[in-house]
């Protein structure tokens, strides 16, 4: 399946500008459609690409190959394509999942950790309160799926249309980025502590943060 | 002409069905054939039609390396696609004759 992508990238060169644009609206829209099954996503593309090629070769117009209507002809490859199991999809959430709470605890204790040995200040060690932690652990991955899950839609809802650079700045700016970042610190400056105190030493941190870095290794090799 | 009714579509497929037992395909000499038949269908109605195919097993498709090059996907049919040809001729056979002489009867009057 690897190798299909890699061909359908080097064979993309060859189409001109135009078909160009509609064709990689058309891949773009068909691979976020992510609950479909990858190896006959990348099967049917490759399909397409090459039919289209050869209309190129003979100077036709893609739309004898997609229709009028390029996303109509989309959402019917879409509505044909297999479902992929369940259980790899959760493997791949539950990858995802460690992989952010590996990066956040990992630059975390990166950073308190230069802070304290680098420059002499803060303590060397630092109190969790379970409760909160929790809390904002839970809230915050809510946060980060709403995020991916929003850009996602945003990418397939912008095929097959021509976006603004300005409105996009804008909207994704805001929706994608600003509101979500200053939840995220209300979040740490609001939620009170509570619940049992532990207290470790900042390293730590790093380790917990490679511990689940390890675990996202292990889904992703499930899925 | 797009691929309108349930009507349609499945007289497509049936043809479909027909070429790929005679003989291999690609896709896009699939849609030649059709079209060179005097089928005058859009050239991408093929594929949805050959993914639902795949998915009710009927054909099977695989990648294999083209006497031109490239890798290209070829479809054979499966021992259900098969059966499902037998009944489908059976069908229009049965279909074909009344429907022609009602039409005709229809024209005169």
């Amino acid at each position: 399946m690897k190798s299909l992508i890699a061909q359908n990238n080097e064979k993309r060169k060859l189409l001109n500008k135009e078909n160009k644009k509609i064709y990689e609206d058309m891949l773009m829209y068909v691979r976020l459609s992510y609950q479909k099954s990858g190896a006959e996503t990348e099967e049917v593309l490759m399909e397409l690409l090459d039919h289209l090629l050869i209309l190129q070769g003979e100077g036709r117009d893609a739309s004898e190959l997609f229709g009028d209507d390029p996303k109509k002809y989309a959402n019917e490859i879409v509505g044909e394509l297999p479902q992929t199991i369940t259980k790899k999809l959760l493997m791949l959430f539950f990858m995802g999942v460690c992989y952010f709470l590996g990066v956040a605890t990992f630059i975390n204790g990166l950073i308190s950790t230069i802070v304290y040995y680098g420059f002499g200040r803060l303590e060397s060690f630092e109190t969790y309160y379970i409760g909160s932690l929790s809390i904002n652990t839970l809230l915050s991955l809510v946060i980060a799926f709403l995020v991916v899950y929003g850009c996602l839609r945003y990418i397939r809802w912008s095929c097959f249309k021509n976006v603004s650079k300005t409105f996009e700045f804008l909207f994704a700016g805001l929706f994608l980025g600003a509101l979500p970042f200053g939840i995220f610190l209300g979040l740490f400056y609001f939620v009170p502590s509570f619940g049992p105190a532990i207290t470790l030493e900042v390293y730590w941190l790093m380790l917990v943060g490679v511990g689940f870095f390890i675990l996202a290794r292990v889904f992703q090799k499930k899925a | 002409m797009a691929v309108r009714s349930q009507l349609l579509k499945g007289i497509l497929e049936g043809c479909i069905l027909a070429i790929i037992a005679s003989e291999t395909v690609y896709g896009y000499e699939l849609a030649m054939k059709l079209q060179n038949q005097g089928l005058d269908v859009s050239e991408g109605s093929i594929y949805p039609i050959l993914l639902r195919l795949q998915k009710e097993k009927l054909i099977q498709g695989e990648m294999k390396k083209s006497p031109s090059g490239p890798n290209r996907k070829y479809y054979t049919l499966t021992d259900a696609g098969k059966e499902s040809l037998l009944t489908f001729r059976e069908n229009w056979e049965n279909v074909k004759k009344p429907v022609d002489q009602l039409l005709r009867s229809k024209e005169e009057l």
